[in-house]
């Protein structure tokens, strides 16, 4: 390996050779000097689209971006393992292993988890880590105003009181009842480890929690700390030298990390084609079989297991509150030409099935969504409408590059069908202000759950008023399974029911779930280990230079 | 002595008059923003459960929740005491991103400014000196095509051939390359910046950095100020006074650049004051293109997410701007033509 390195190191530094001797007067800017060869070779450059606005992922408002770059910088109690599919790694929801704690406990009744902490842990600024930091956190995430309160309240974790100090380097979590989330919620962005004794000392009376100041500065003990922040451009990590807490207690291979903003698409492809960036994982898709036919990168290309592109009904509004005007849009919809033309096929389509009863609990999954134009219009006069009726598809401008292809197939497909559609596409913040107030009747949205646990998705995505229940759907059979599915221990009973759930989303349609995009990670070919995460960001201490 | 108080009195009239507009500016902005559909609050609840209380923390927080003549009286006095509030994209005070931006977007902007004159300037007097000969119907050309190609196009074009083909640019991506050391921050100018500490490599590598974005911004300005120079230009020419300075057996080269050109740069001049205001502004595009951290694209992703508080700044901050260019541009005419000054 060292011996790779150095190769590596002198190619460059001969480049720089060249490069100088070339001279010109452009030519001389391209300064690169052995020394800072050496540096970029263990330097990961990643260009991406978003900002990270806030180092504190639990702040309201913070981007997805804010959450990857805090899964480097913060440890958290626990973590999820990795497992190879297709030849590229995916995160193992259903192996979760200690990360701050060397080992977890579970009571046999579910109830209690005991957390012994890592011996010999420390933080960034090398105090060493405590039961009583792990506390503070944990209460942190309850009780402060942030996002980690809604997160973690979905596996049961709401009050102080569940938290307990009950020795040197051991916290218990106790809850009410064995909720089969609450272990996988510890193991999430939203539930970091601070230092505490650093943080309450820069917290004032109006912020008890030092959310100010955690938003600009760190208090953790990750495998990297940042060196530079600026809001809007770019974050600089060096490695934290001392981390332990990763899988076998290795280093991340990395030891300076350049999160970099470069808004345009174009760019970020020329920099990775030019060998100037390491990494990216938001290229149009439009771009991508072209970048992959030059040659000159290499393309990790992993359907998003946890996430899904949905045509949505909204069910609280007229004519699609009847389930019958769902089923026969939900016949007449080109799914084939929209997946080639919208998704050049990059994902895994979720259309399509031919059973009638679900044939196991797994969601996503396909459903039994076919194009059969004569069922359509027969299901359409049955519900009412022979002739049709009028009505409006909505997208955000900023998945326009999906949606537009997509809209324009389905108002020939539902024309077809006498279904008059007319296409708006909105400003992102204007769309999701109507898609809240529930204003659009007819759109497409997107969503992307953390825990793939199917009871999660269909809990989150088709029950209660909240935002991400996109049909503004309910059924009161589904609630009342969605929430038994939650505190089920028995696995064969949690398949029944998450099977029946399944049955109700097909029958009932409020939303289509077409697909699951991929998501195209493009590298440099001599990148490895990247894995596709649960939260869709980038996690540094995967990767190395091979 | 009586000319330079001449001046200061045309000066301070003029900053007077300005206050009015600035306020209404102040006033339309706010407004403008609150009217527009979209709620920050909707957008910024990103949380896996973002439910109602989120959004309502979110309103709370950015002072959403209280009636809207008490959030323009709270603006104001705000603005009195120089804080342009918090920029939910960022995370920042307003102040201090477009503190942190402005000098980016205005060393871009003059440098692209001063690249269009000393292209435009020849072009335009050339194009005079020889009306609908085959030199004039070049420049037209030329003009036509910056004008018509929009910038990003232009910009996505120079990288492409000068970054990725030839190799001869650095990576288009901001003002500094990413591994290099920045100067520390003098002026904010980092031509300035990189001279004063006497780093040369430095100077160089940043100056490489702004060369395509400039050049992309030029060709885009360039139709404006090579056409005005050439239509005034041709009008002053045909009068009597050049006439005369001809018939008197003057030099072309004296009649035309110093009696012809300095009465024709009048209104070059006015539409400098306008060019500069203008590409401050909008040149949106190519701070995207090269991630150029400026003010116009901070202003474009804040607008996008219904961020009110940047928007409201940027364009206090535009308008301050222009009042002052134009003052600029005002002063610079008593110097042109002397009889302006008089009056």
């Amino acid at each position: 390996m060292s011996f790779d390195r150095f190769a590596f190191t002198r190619r460059q530094g001969l480049k720089a050779v060249l490069a100088s001797a070339a001279g010109g007067a452009l030519g001389a800017f391209g300064r690169l000097d052995a020394a800072q060869a050496q540096t970029r070779a263990e330097t990961l450059r990643h260009v991406l689209a978003g900002t990270v606005n806030t180092l504190d992922p639990t702040t309201p408002g913070a981007t997805r971006e804010s959450f990857g770059l805090s899964t480097a910088v913060y440890d958290r109690l626990a973590s999820y393992g990795r497992k190879q599919v297709n030849g590229s790694w995916v995160f193992d929801f259903d192996n979760i292993r200690g990360e701050l704690a060397e080992k977890i406990d579970r009571s046999a009744d579910g109830r209690t988890f005991t957390f012994h902490l890592r011996k010999g842990a420390t933080w960034h600024d090398g105090a060493p880590v405590t039961a009583e930091d792990v506390k503070w956190s944990l209460d942190r995430a309850v009780s402060a105003k942030s996002l980690a309160a809604g997160q973690i309240a979905t596996g049961s974790l709401t009050k102080p009181e569940q938290f307990k100090v009950v020795g040197e380097g051991v916290v218990e979590v106790s809850l009410e009842r064995p909720d089969r989330l609450a272990l996988a919620n510890l193991a999430v962005p939203l539930s970091p480890m601070f230092n505490s004794t650093l943080a309450r000392r820069n917290a004032t009376a109006d912020d008890p929690w030092a959310q100010n100041w955690l938003k600009e500065n760190t208090a953790g003990g990750g495998a990297y700390m940042v060196e530079q922040y600026k809001s809007g451009q770019q974050t600089i990590l060096k490695r934290n030298e001392a981390w332990k807490n990763g899988a076998g207690g290795a280093l991340p291979y990395f030891k300076r990390v350049i999160a970099q903003t470069v808004p345009e698409a174009a760019t970020r492809a020329n920099l990775l084609e030019r060998g100037d960036a390491d990494i990216a994982i938001d290229l149009q898709s439009s771009d991508i079989s072209a970048l992959e036919a030059r040659g000159k990168i290499k393309l990790v290309a992993t359907p998003q297991i946890n996430g899904f592109t949905a045509i949505v009904f909204n069910t609280r509004m007229a004519p699609f509150d009847n389930p019958k005007v769902r089923a026969a849009v939900a016949a007449a919809l080109p799914y084939e030409a929209m997946f080639e033309a919208a998704l050049f096929r990059r994902g895994r389509p979720l259309f399509g099935a031919t059973w009638t009863d679900a044939p196991n609990g797994a969601f996503p999954q396909p459903l039994p969504f076919r194009t059969d134009a004569a069922k359509a219009k027969a299901l359409l006069a049955e519900a009412g409408f022979p002739d049709g009726f009028k009505t409006t598809f909505s997208f955000s401008a900023g998945v326009a590059a999906v949606a537009e292809p997509m809209a324009t197939l389905i108002r020939e497909a539902l024309g077809a069908i006498g279904v008059d559609v007319s296409i708006q596409k909105l400003p992102p913040a204007q769309m999701a202000s109507m898609e809240v107030e529930r204003r659009v009747p007819f759109f497409i949205s997107a969503g992307t759950a953390w825990l793939p646990a199917p009871d999660y998705f269909l809990r989150n995505y088709f029950t209660g008023d909240h935002r991400w229940n996109f049909s503004g759907f309910s059924n009161p059979k589904l609630d009342a399974l969605a929430q038994a599915a939650r505190f089920e221990a028995d696995a064969a009973a949690y398949e029944a029911t998450c099977r029946q759930m399944v049955d109700i989303v097909a029958r009932d349609v409020p939303m289509i779930m077409v697909w699951q995009p991929n998501q195209d990670a493009v590298m440099a070919p001599v990148i490895d280990g990247y894995t596709y995460w649960f939260h869709g960001q980038v996690d540094y201490r995967d990767l190395r230079r091979a | 002595m009586s000319t330079l108080l001449n001046i200061g009195r045309r000066v301070g009239r003029h900053l007077l008059a300005s206050l009015p507009a600035l306020f209404g500016v102040v006033l339309f902005t706010f407004l403008l923003m609150r009217v527009l559909p979209g709620d920050p609050a909707a957008f910024f609840a990103s949380g896996p459960n973002a439910g109602q209380a989120e959004m309502a923390q979110i309103r709370e927080t950015m002072g959403l929740d209280r009636p809207i003549p008490e959030q323009f009286l709270r603006y104001v006095g705000d603005l009195a005491r120089g804080n342009l509030g918090q920029s939910m994209t960022t995370g920042q005070p307003v102040m201090a991103d477009l503190a942190e931006r402005m000098p980016a977007s205005l060393e871009l902007t003059l440098f692209a400014l001063v690249l269009a004159l000393a292209l435009a300037l020849p072009l335009g007097i050339v194009a005079a000196l020889r009306p609908n000969s085959l030199i004039d119907h070049g420049v037209r050309f030329l003009c036509t095509l910056g004008v018509c190609v929009p910038t990003f196009v232009t910009g996505l074009l120079l990288i492409y051939v000068f970054y990725y083909l030839l190799g001869l640019a650095p990576d288009p991506t901001g003002r500094i390359d990413i591994f290099a050391a920045p100067p520390p921050g003098i002026t904010g100018f980092l031509l300035v910046d990189f001279l004063l500490v006497g780093d040369l490599a430095g100077w160089k590598a940043a100056f490489g950095q702004l060369i395509l974005p400039a050049c992309t911004m030029a060709l885009f300005v360039l139709a404006p100020l090579a056409r005005m120079t050439r239509a005034s230009l041709l009008a002053v020419l045909g009068s009597d006074f050049i006439r005369t300075a001809r018939s008197v057996g003057m030099s072309d080269w004296r009649v035309v650049v110093v009696y012809a050109l300095r009465n024709a740069l009048l209104p070059v001049l006015t539409i400098i004051g306008i060019v500069f205001s203008t590409m401050l502004g909008a040149n949106v595009l190519v701070e995207k293109v090269f991630s150029w951290p400026g003010i116009g694209s901070y202003a474009l992703d804040a607008l996008l997410a219904s961020d009110y508080a940047p928007v409201q700044g940027f364009v206090l901050l535009i308008a301050v701007i222009f009042v002052m260019v134009n003052l600029t541009i005002d002063v610079l005419y008593g110097i042109v033509d002397p009889r302006i000054s008089l009056k």
